[in-house]
């Protein structure tokens, strides 16, 4: 048995060394040499690299920003590279803290920026906030990467959220778009009952559990808050009787006007909606180009480029839009619009980046003119509101811009992430979903709230 | 760890010039080329497992956050961060499931594991084969990839159990059935991942040990009357217990370490806070490197004192030989 001891042993210390080995999930792949240098041409020539997260960014402009960035500045080259949106803090912390790691300018979600601000990550860009826009540039998100009035993360794009919803089954179900918070309640719950489209576990409004991002407008709306600073101590808010009375509607809608999982999150709410499954649902506005009825589809291969392809695609859009419509979440009153959720990012300079002076060039160039009026046109809200204008006056536009202009964002706290990375809210509306007492599980969150930003 | 060092001082003086006779030397002494050939592998420990351990140490005396990365200096706080930590009953909470989960699973992998390594030694060709090349697929899918799946197949709208359990079955209530919202029934779903996951590895080793086992002593025991229960649990267990004690402390260390398909199934749909396990917990402590470290550390602390019975086992066997 000898052989079997002594292999046995030498395979335990082997397995229990890679084991020990294994969890750590090193990032840092994007280590991509950054001395592009042939020789030692001293030419002020490099290479910067530019992090944008997920597709929000379209193709087109990512090509114009290249392509002009290296027109502008003969010699360096700029290198974009997509990050995924999970996991991005951790990435960012490994990566920002290495001058040869880093990347030169980021894209950060505006929930996130401040962590990095309070930290020292990014380098003070005060002086050119008043160049590319100062008091036009988006003052939330501004105030979202500043630190004590000094800039550290401009804003790049914002994005508020809509209703989307099918006309056929309104029409079918005897009902109208609502015109207030109310009625839009009672107009999900009507839909919910008369089950137009028939299928089984049909949703009213798509209202998955975790949804913290559409629960947040009813507490916004109501005049509730996340969170409050009290001196310099955060707080958990949702016990206050605005948030209370939120979040009795909130319980509400959960209970009677949907029938969505309540361990499903805000991800993909087109889902259930183009299986007929769903009537409303509330997403940011360029979800539009991820509606597809059944009784739209032309089958066409979206890799297709061919003219006839591309008309049959139009068709199909066109035939998508006739079908849905859309509207800004009702405010309290008639001709009142809610405070939503805002979602968007920031954009900043890593303090380790070797080319601050590139990298600025860069971030004037994406405050270009230009570039601002291709983010609107693309459908989102661009740092700079004097290109608001750009986004055309269609449904969607005026949806987006109605919805954007009373938007809110998450509480400017140092640590507002870590309450994001620990998933608080999720675990809070998903308790709600589930029925349960509002007042305790509102002062149970309050304090894990206010214990993770303290 | 110091190998090295004191491997140099241990070469001896030269020995007296005495032609010592052959038959006297029953221990050569290990000459300073074998302790060369040791540094690679000295090197390569120090590196990459006494750096990040001595470091984690470090850290959990300090305060060490996002801010102290961007070169703000570190303040020493002494057991700051053990005791808030310990003074919390969440931790301990997340302590005594990690435990629970860990022994639940190890044993459970080990029960199956076992049981298909015995079928697999006595089936014939073509079903082995299938067994093993099955066993193999298991073991060698990128978690992610099988995590997806599983994630898939648990979804409570479009997923494929709850649609067996109502449609065949006619459990209509299981419909719309939310398989990862309540604690225990998370635990479950994790529970079949993992023990999925990790059931070839006790198979394969559990099988090559069986291997080991001669075939006279079989027949012999045979021969004496022993039935096959008994000559399973009488002469097989014995001699592949080294084999069985190895794997069942690998499984305890790697189910009290498991963080993947905790952390993709919490994704999914549960609720975090009452889901977290060790090593999903230190994660989310992570932008507070301290307190992370801390936890690491206590959780260091916590598997050798799970594993010290075993480990003690195996060293004094391998002094016996």
């Amino acid at each position: 048995m000898r052989i079997v001891r002594s292999g046995a042993l030498t395979l335990a210390a082997v397995l229990a060394l890679s084991a020990c080995g294994g969890g750590e999930g090193d990032d840092g792949s994007g280590g991509e040499g950054s001395g592009s240098g042939s020789g030692d041409a001293v030419s002020e020539g490099a290479e910067i690299r530019l992090w944008l997260n997920g597709g929000d960014t379209s193709d087109e402009l990512r090509t114009w920003l290249v392509e002009t960035f290296e027109e502008q500045n003969p010699g360096s080259t700029l290198v974009i590279e997509e990050q995924d949106w999970n996991g991005l803090v951790p990435r960012l912390q490994t990566a920002l803290t290495s001058e040869s790691q880093t990347p030169d300018v980021v894209e950060i979600g505006n929930t996130q920026a401040a962590a990095f601000t309070y930290a020292g990550a990014f380098a003070d860009v005060t002086d050119l906030y008043e160049e590319v826009g100062g008091e036009d540039l988006l003052q939330g998100f501004v105030e979202a990467g500043s630190v004590d009035g000094t800039v550290y993360a401009l804003p790049y794009y914002s994005g508020a959220r809509a209703v989307f919803y099918r006309k056929d089954l309104l029409e079918a179900a005897g009902l109208e778009v609502p015109t207030t918070l109310d009625e839009f309640t009672e107009t999900a719950i009507a839909l919910q009952e008369a089950n137009p489209s028939g299928t089984p576990a049909f949703s009213g409004f798509w209202f998955p559990g975790q949804d913290w991002y559409n629960g947040t407008a009813w507490i916004y709306t109501y005049g509730g808050e996340l969170a409050v600073q009290d001196g310099d101590q955060w707080t958990g808010a949702l016990s206050s009787p605005e948030s209370q009375e939120a979040l009795a509607e909130v319980q509400r809608l959960f209970t009677e006007a949907t029938s969505a999982p309540r361990d499903a999150d805000s991800n993909e709410p087109w889902v259930p909606f183009n299986n007929g499954e769903a009537a409303m649902f509330s997403a940011p506005t360029w979800a539009r180009w991820s509606i597809d009825l059944p009784e739209c589809n032309k089958g066409v291969d979206p890799e297709d480029t061919s003219d006839e392809a591309t008309a049959l695609r139009a068709e199909q859009q066109a035939c998508n839009e006739e079908r849905t419509g859309i509207f800004p979440l009702p405010g309290p009153t008639a001709g009142e619009v809610a405070t939503v959720f805002a979602g968007g990012s920031n954009i900043a300079i890593p303090a380790k980046s070797q080319n601050q002076e590139l990298a600025a060039e860069l971030i004037r160039l994406i405050f270009s003119e230009e570039y601002q009026t291709m983010l609107a046109e693309g459908g989102l809200i661009p740092g700079n509101s004097t290109y608001t204008s750009a986004m055309g006056d269609d449904a969607y536009s005026q949806a987006a811009i109605a919805a954007a202009l009373d938007a809110k964002l998450t509480p400017p706290a140092e640590k507002w992430a870590d309450v994001e990375g620990a998933r608080i809210l999720e675990d809070f509306f998903q308790k709600v979903a589930s029925g349960a007492d509002l007042v305790t599980t509102a002062a149970e969150t309050d304090r894990l709230i206010a214990d993770t930003l303290s | 760890m110091s190998a090295l060092p004191a491997g140099r001082a241990a070469t001896p003086a030269p020995p007296p010039f005495s032609p010592a006779p052959a038959t006297g030397r029953r221990r050569r002494r290990p000459a300073l080329g074998a302790h060369l050939l040791l540094v690679p592998a000295t090197v390569g420990i120090l590196v990459g497992l006494g750096y990040p351990l001595a470091r984690q140490l470090v850290l959990s005396f300090q305060e060490y956050g996002l801010a102290q990365q961007f070169g703000r200096p570190a303040e020493w706080v002494g057991l700051d961060n053990y005791t808030t930590l310990l003074s919390d009953p969440y931790v301990w909470a997340v302590i005594g499931r990690s435990i629970a989960f860990c022994l639940v699973n190890a044993l459970l992998t080990m029960a199956i594991g076992m049981a298909l390594a015995v079928l697999m030694a006595r089936v014939g060709r073509a079903a082995r084969m299938t067994l093993q090349v099955s066993m193999l697929l298991a073991w060698g899918t990128p978690v992610l990839a099988t995590m997806t799946v599983w994630q898939w197949l648990f979804d409570s709208q479009y997923g494929v159990v709850n649609w067996l359990l109502a449609e065949p079955l006619g459990m209509e209530g299981m419909r719309y059935h939310s398989w990862l919202i309540e604690p225990l029934s998370f635990y479950a779903v994790a529970t079949v991942v993992v023990v999925w996951m990790s059931v070839p590895f006790v198979v394969f080793t559990v099988y090559a040990g069986l291997l080991q086992v001669p075939a006279e002593t079989m027949e012999a025991a045979q021969l004496d009357g022993a039935n096959a229960w008994q000559r399973f649990r009488l002469v097989t267990v014995p001699m592949v217990k080294p084999v069985l004690f190895v794997v069942l402390l690998l499984q305890v260390i790697w189910d009290l370490r498991v963080f993947t398909q905790i952390y993709v199934l919490q994704r999914a749909g549960a609720p975090t806070r009452e889901t977290h396990l060790l090593g999903t917990y230190i994660y989310s402590l992570a932008k507070e490197f301290s307190m992370a470290g801390a936890m690491a550390t206590i959780m260091l602390v916590l598997t050798l004192a799970l594993t010290a019975f075993y480990i003690r086992r195996m060293l004094r066997q391998e002094e016996d030989l």
